[in-house]
């Protein structure tokens, strides 16, 4: 896993992060606005937020009255890829052994008809 | 194979496969659990699994490894899982190390079609939070964005 990925599932381990998040999905807030759900201070909201940042899921804007907060979806577009990676990973597989079975199946046949062959040759 | 299809998703970080093959049931199921055959169709397109690194301890806490090679030696991924059900020739299931503690499990079930078909049926689950929660947030920006390209197109 990517350190990228380690630092998106790090952050998104913790639920207030996730409500943070959901909440943006709506649109650009305030961390007063970001904070108005949760009966948590300002600061322990503020660093909710670090952690996002930190993790590329967030942006924040410039101003530094304001600054407000903005969803980044590249780092969880490469999440769930990784789910797609396991869907692809298992359908290569079960490609594969159909390959497998064929052979098998190939082998023991000729190998029956070897044995029948043999079984007439002494008749 | 007379058969594939991909079912939608019944929760989100849940994968379910469902394949049919014309063999017989007892067949199919040796090939996850024979080394031989394992090693022949486990490493998915561009690598491959060396037979000496395949363990596989055929019954409950037993366990399953193998080692997935880069063809092009980019990499190596190895995958280490334990038996959390064994019961051939119908139904196997093991967990790996998912992310952080947190265990996924897989598993993979064998149904006899009574015509010397069997279809196998892979089922991916107790996926974590964590990659829940992107796949669900995932969704929720991309469904916005799509509300985004509908506002524009008014």
């Amino acid at each position: 896993m990517t350190d990228q990925l380690s630092a998106t599932f790090a952050a998104l381990a913790d639920p207030t992060r996730r409500a943070i998040l959901a909440q943006l999905a709506n649109g650009e807030a305030t961390v007063n606005e970001l904070a108005e759900p949760f009966e948590i201070s300002l600061q322990a909201i503020s660093r909710h937020l670090k952690v996002l940042e930190r993790a590329g899921l967030i942006s924040r804007g410039r101003d530094a009255q304001w600054r407000p907060c903005r969803l980044e979806s590249a780092p969880l577009s490469e999440a769930t890829d990784w789910i797609e990676r396991q869907r692809a990973i298992w359908n290569d597989r079960l490609d594969q052994l159909n390959t497998v079975l064929n052979e098998i199946q190939k082998t023991e046949k000729s190998h029956r008809t070897r044995q029948a062959q043999k079984g007439n040759d002494h008749d | 194979m007379t058969e594939i299809s991909i079912s939608q998703e019944p929760g989100l970080g849940e994968v379910t496969i469902i394949r049919t093959y014309n063999a017989p049931r007892e067949l199919v199921f040796s090939c996850f659990v024979e080394p031989e055959r394992l090693a022949q169709f486990w490493g998915p397109k561009g690598t491959h699994v060396p037979l000496e690194s395949v363990v596989i301890e055929p019954r409950v806490g037993g366990r399953f490894e193998a080692l997935m090679v880069a063809d092009d030696g980019s990499g190596e991924f190895p995958m280490t899982g334990v038996f959390v059900e064994f019961e051939p020739p119908e139904v196997f299931s093991f967990a790996e190390p998912g992310y952080s503690d947190q265990s996924m499990v897989s598993r993979s079930t064998f149904e006899d079609l009574g015509d010397g078909r069997t279809r196998v049926t892979i089922y991916q689950t107790n996926v974590p939070e964590q990659f829940r929660s992107a796949e669900a947030m995932a969704g929720m920006t991309s469904s916005l964005d799509r509300f985004e390209e509908y506002l524009a197109s008014l």
